[in-house]
């Protein structure tokens, strides 16, 4: 336990932003995302145990466009999450640390992340 | 209650023994552990939820019902679930102190259990009574 204040940065405006900062912002972000979607893949899960009834509100809700917008968000997170995770293995082993290396992951990481959502929704919702 | 002034020298000494020791490393390791293991989770949840988005209760029990697939899956929303607090343990660290992040732990912990709980044994509940 922490027994008093870490001392916080001063305020994002004031950087330069770089694709590094901004991967890690969104590591930390995607991970918040997915602390709290994870309570809508245990409704579905609690919906379909009890019944068919609540089935059928969870479906309707989750059916809606809302709900398509936020489980696709929840998709991407998912993945953003996962390579950065996978990133956060290969740094594990003191790899690609260098100037130019760590900008190149940290690309793939949010062009990876974009690609295989979009494939996931496409090959499996909106062609499947 | 306020809190005990810590100073740089305190931290810095060995002798004061400030911190657990073996916590960092425990969350470090714990942290990639269940990390790998949710790669695992969410090929299953991807296959799970393709094959039963929108579905009735009937097919929905006819997967998740089958042992090899609801209880696998159950395991791996427990270990998301370590995953998860031990994550928004690294948020709570950065931004509260004392006692306010004790209670913010508590909070966290309170929800992970509450979301493991509920997935889990919605899981068990299809698995063994359908």
């Amino acid at each position: 336990m922490t027994a008093r204040a870490r001392p916080t940065s001063p305020h994002l405006q004031i950087y330069r932003w770089t694709i590094t900062m901004a991967m890690s912002i969104f590591h930390r972000a995607t991970g918040i995302a997915n602390y709290a979607g994870m309570a809508f893949l245990a409704i579905w899960l609690v919906a379909a145990a009890s019944g068919q009834d609540a089935l059928n509100v969870v479906n309707v809700i989750y059916g809606s466009w809302l709900g398509q917008v936020i489980l696709f968000g929840f998709s991407w997170s998912l993945v953003h999450h996962m390579l950065g995770g996978l990133r956060h293995f290969v740094w594990d082993s003191a790899a690609m640390m260098e100037a130019g290396q760590r900008e190149a992951m940290a690309w793939a990481t949010i062009i990876g992340s974009v690609v295989i959502t979009l494939l996931i929704w496409i090959v499996f919702v909106w062609v499947g | 209650m306020r809190e005990t002034v810590i100073s740089q020298a305190t931290i810095a000494n060995p002798k004061s023994h400030y911190g657990n020791a073996p916590a960092s490393t425990r969350h470090f390791i714990t942290q990639r552990v269940t990390g790998g293991f949710n790669v695992l989770f969410l090929g299953l949840l991807l296959y799970v939820v393709v094959a039963l988005a929108g579905q009735d209760r009937s097919d929905m029990v006819a997967l998740l019902g089958n042992a090899f697939v609801g209880l696998p899956l159950a395991a791996l929303i427990c270990i998301a679930a370590v995953h998860m607090r031990n994550g928004m343990r690294d948020v709570f660290e950065d931004y509260f102190a004392g006692r306010m992040y004790s209670l913010a732990m508590m909070l966290n912990t309170l929800f992970c259990l509450i979301v493991a709980l509920a997935a889990a044994g919605a899981l068990v509940k299809l698995v063994f009574w359908g």
